[in-house]
């Protein structure tokens, strides 16, 4: 079990960095927050009795740790509208302006947008799974992912559908 | 609108998740052309908020590497317990230095870092892993990484001989010292007290002297 878990673990890793970043905004406080979860995730790894289901189980250790850093060391959080964040060089492409923009702008959503459209595109979570986790209806998440969706609608130069309340 | 759906409510649906529809919404679908525009639309901007998503690692501290080429390390490791007939003694210490190559491997970048760090650098890691650590090398990475459970400082020192990685291994225990070898890689695994000292290179063996120099430094 040690070993194909540790693959397991290097193998999704990436995604797990690249979560934990849309959380943060911050690229060492995602470093820390992913290496919290691997030695959470070892801990716990008898817990996991479907390695199927290792993504979304991994997603949700990173999303808790990410929360249990800021709460353990009141780190600041990362202001929307702040410069450096936005201009993170990791947000950069290699030449694809558009993707670039919607980089950006998915890193401005607001945090209640951003953290299910993150879950449910990278992690592949349900909107089920993201609902139980973030503790809310299932048609309040799909409402926060509709209303994520749209304003990205406008960077990809869509139209913006009709909100509704 | 068709079906007994409103529009603004099977564009909410779509926005939602444009993957997984129900069979309302599929039926909505087929009579409006302005709904399963707006889902093409949306299953297009999707694919490009997923590449948005992906970002690049190599921009990051910690670049990854591609997987694939772990199953051939896997199988060289194994390789190498089969037919190296003893050189790695106990099954347990083999498992640890497969581990070690594991995870330095996914570390690829570490190599390539030239700058030296400053000793507050190095001892915020260390003090991450709750390890003492002196070497009068210069350090030029340093990370305090999950390996089996617990922070283990994770280090490139610039040697006489090449850069060598270093792991603090405090929680692991090594009856004697243990070379391996593995894809480019040559290490050695080393009894330091109560813990284990991992070192590895690219160049050749690891000189005992610098080993011997570097198990000298670590306190638990």
């Amino acid at each position: 079990m040690v070993g194909p878990f540790a693959r397991l673990l290097e193998m999704l890793r990436p995604d797990l960095v690249r979560f934990a970043f849309w959380l943060a905004r911050d690229r060492a406080v995602a470093e820390d927050v992913v290496q919290e979860t691997l030695i959470r995730a070892w801990k716990s790894r008898e817990e996991l009795k479907d390695q199927a289901a290792a993504r979304s189980w991994l997603f949700t250790i990173v999303r808790r740790e990410h929360a249990r850093l800021y709460e353990r060391k009141r780190l600041p959080t990362v202001d929307m509208e702040d410069a450096s964040a936005v201009a993170d060089p990791a947000l950069a492409s290699d030449g694809d302006a558009g993707l670039d923009d919607l980089r950006r702008a998915i890193m401005q959503l607001p945090d209640e947008y951003r953290e299910p459209l993150v879950m449910q595109v990278l992690g592949g979570l349900t909107t089920t799974e993201i609902a139980a986790e973030l503790k809310l209806t299932q048609p309040a998440v799909l409402t926060r992912l509709f209303r994520a969706r749209n304003r990205l609608r406008v960077i990809y130069g869509l139209t913006p559908a009709e909100d509704v309340e | 609108m068709s079906g007994s759906l409103d529009c603004s409510h099977v564009r909410v649906a779509i926005g939602g998740d444009p993957h997984d529809l129900g069979p309302e919404i599929r039926e909505h679908l087929v009579g409006c052309e302005a709904c399963s525009r707006f889902l093409n639309e949306t299953l297009a901007l999707d694919g490009r908020v997923r590449s948005a998503l992906e970002l690049p690692l190599a921009k990051f501290r910690k670049p990854v590497q591609a997987p694939a080429r772990r199953f051939a390390l896997a199988a060289s490791v194994l390789l190498a317990v089969l037919i190296g007939g003893g050189f790695w003694v106990f099954r347990p210490q083999s498992a640890l230095a497969g581990e070690v190559v594991d995870h330095v491997r996914h570390e690829g970048g570490s190599w390539g870092a030239h700058e030296v760090l400053t000793p507050a650098e190095v001892a915020e890691v260390l003090q991450k892993a709750g390890v003492n650590f002196d070497t009068s090398m210069p350090v030029v990475y340093a990370m305090a990484c999950a390996f089996r459970g617990h922070r283990v400082p994770h280090l490139v020192v610039q040697t006489s001989s090449g850069p060598m990685t270093v792991m603090l291994l405090a929680h692991e225990k090594v009856s004697a010292r243990q070379e391996f070898s593995a894809d480019g890689l040559e290490g050695v695994l080393l009894p330091a007290g109560e813990g284990a000292v991992a070192v590895l290179t690219r160049n050749g063996k690891v000189p005992d002297a610098i080993a011997t120099n570097l198990v000298s430094g670590v306190r638990w």
